[in-house]
């Protein structure tokens, strides 16, 4: 567990873009910025779905870099998925017992997080750069609001909405951990292979575990450990098959879904028990 | 998840449930939280396999005339009762974040109470019979409480005339119990309905697995309805592999004797409870852990 010291948490409110990389408005094919240095991307697919079989999908993603001078320049492409509040708790040793806290609501966390770079984050720009930019599971903007506050929800008193107090760092570094566990955050530091001079690669694979919805790719050109522009993409995350029309299922029409269940579970019962019989 | 181990699973669980006489729950949802699947998923999703493996159960017995569908029915009538506040307790707790402490305390308490009576009761039979001594005359009295309180009621298969009360506060505790640990309760309901009310030994079995079907087919209806914590999938796969072990099971029954078998039950009984409970005691590989409610799946 001995690591090194983890970042401070980045501020909970975000005001995340660069003031020299204006936003470009997302949609598949991306725009380029104005200047000599620029990068442009493409999804090979837009719409991705996740099928039954329960092995995920991977997205791929081409991008040309534009780069008139021999200063060599690095790729980074963050793709986020929906925000999905968690809801954690930690347990504590209460005479010998080990008990469950109260649950802890962060917000802002992505469903889905992944960065994937030509080399570590952390030699492609420095701390303060990455935090500015959001860029890195360390920089993300997980939520808890300034002043600790508890509020009543779902009929449910005392769920904290709030930072932690000198607790804070531990439980945000375990909303990371758990997500990274369930392969719904990872970063990697090889993932952006320049297949030509000016052509890169990117793949990022998702597991079947990830939320559905729309995702946000972003795609960083640094030099100097500075970046030079942005190309945003849009991609829609969709699962089809028999176990996510099972799921749509059990969600949108819940009690039908329970008695449905439970019928099958009793003619199973009655057609065991009278094919055994004829035995 | 993999489904040949579920099945495997599924069968196993069957023979258990076939060979003993039991739904087998109690042992389904500890063996799949084992697996990995999450508590709240495991317990509301195997209840199905109980409602299975009682189906067929039931059928056989009632070809028998062993079930009393009269007293059944109230017991099933408390179990309504008890699965609707079950599941609300449920519900609440998960929002608490506390399910998995309150899933963990009953099964420590209830199997491992259960499983010490049925262990010392049978091997005390079994020490008794290996010496040839005879059995000591049993008290057959009911508890007085039986005959005080009001509404009394005949059940002549069962050979009671007493009151509804009792069965009917049996079934909503055996209600409360399948809704949060995912079991029939078949292991209360078989000891107090043969020690508390004494009825007639030969509907008893029958008679709770009755009640059971009902009880848990409520809780899987609300479980899906209310916490949509039932994967249909799961527990299908489950089933198939349930009802064909369950008769495999109840024919290896006939080859063992009642009270090697009651001893065996309560050791595995008792065996899960202490497992389960474990949990509370040994430290957990990371303290920090998700929280089922509005963010699961």
């Amino acid at each position: 567990m001995i690591s090194a010291p983890p970042p401070p948490p980045p501020p909970a409110l975000s005001a995340p873009l660069v003031p020299d990389a204006p936003v470009v408005p997302p949609s598949e094919q991306s725009a380029a910025t104005e200047g000599g240095l620029r990068v442009a991307a493409a999804l090979t697919d837009a719409r991705i779905r996740v099928d039954s079989s329960f092995r995920g999908a991977s997205i791929v993603l081409y991008g040309a870099v534009f780069n008139p001078s021999n200063t060599p320049t690095d790729v980074v492409v963050v793709m986020r998925g929906p925000e999905t509040p968690i809801r954690l708790v930690k347990k504590t040793r209460n005479m010998g017992v080990w008990l469950n806290s109260r649950p802890v609501l962060f917000e802002g966390a992505p469903g889905f997080y992944m960065t994937a770079s030509t080399r570590p984050l952390s030699d492609i720009a420095d701390f303060g750069q990455l935090r500015r930019l959001g860029v890195g599971v360390d920089h993300l903007r997980i939520g808890a609001p300034d002043e600790q506050h508890t509020v009543t929800r779902y009929g449910v008193r005392d769920v904290v909405v709030s930072r932690l107090g000198d607790d804070y760092l531990d439980w945000r570094r375990a909303v990371i951990r758990l997500k990274e566990q369930a392969a719904l955050y990872d970063t990697d530091p090889e993932g952006v292979r320049f297949v030509d001079k000016g052509l890169f690669r990117a793949e990022v694979n998702l597991p079947a575990t990830a939320p559905t919805g729309e995702y946000h790719a972003d795609v960083w050109l640094f030099q100097d450990g500075a970046p030079q522009s942005v190309s945003n993409l849009t991609l829609t995350v969709e699962k089809v098959g028999f176990e996510r029309d099972v799921y749509e299922f059990a969600h949108r029409s819940p009690w039908l879904y329970g008695v449905l269940s439970v019928l099958l579970a009793a003619a199973t019962g009655y057609g065991a028990s009278r094919l055994f019989r004829r035995n | 998840m993999n489904w040949p181990i579920l099945v495997l699973l599924g069968t196993a669980v069957g023979v258990v449930s076939g060979l003993f006489g039991v739904g087998g729950g109690f042992l389904m949802a500890p063996i799949l939280i084992f697996l990995g699947i999450p508590p709240t998923v495991a317990v509301a999703s195997q209840a199905s396999h109980v409602v299975a493996s009682s189906t067929s159960g039931v059928i056989r017995y009632s070809g028998q005339k062993a079930v009393d569908f009269k007293l059944g029915g109230i017991m099933a009538a408390g179990g309504a009762i008890g699965a609707l506040a079950g599941v609300e307790l449920f519900r609440y707790l998960r929002l608490l974040g506390q399910a998995d402490l309150v899933v963990a305390l009953s099964y420590l308490m209830f199997l491992g109470a259960i499983g010490t009576l049925m262990l010392n009761e049978s091997l005390t039979e079994i020490i008794r019979r290996r010496r040839g001594e005879t059995a000591p005359h049993k008290d057959r009295r009911r508890p007085l409480f039986l005959y005080g309180l009001p509404f009394r009621m005949r059940f002549p298969k069962s050979g009671l005339y007493i009151s509804a009360i009792p069965p009917l506060a049996l079934g909503i505790f055996a209600g409360i119990l399948s809704a949060i640990m995912g079991v029939g309760g078949g292991f209360v309901l078989v000891p107090a309905m043969l020690y508390v009310l004494r009825m007639r030994a030969g509907a008893v079995v029958g008679t709770s697995l009755f009640q059971i079907i009902i009880t848990t087919a409520i809780t899987t209806i609300l479980q899906a309805g209310r916490n949509q914590t039932v994967d249909i999938v799961l527990s299908t796969i489950l089933l198939l592999g349930g009802v064909v072990g369950a008769q495999l099971g109840a024919r290896f029954a006939s080859r063992f004797r009642a009270d090697t078998l009651r001893a065996l039950l309560g050791l595995i009984v008792l065996g899960v409870g202490v497992y389960m409970g474990l949990e509370l005691f040994v430290q957990p590989h990371d303290i920090f852990m998700l929280a089922p409610g509005i963010a699961d799946k």
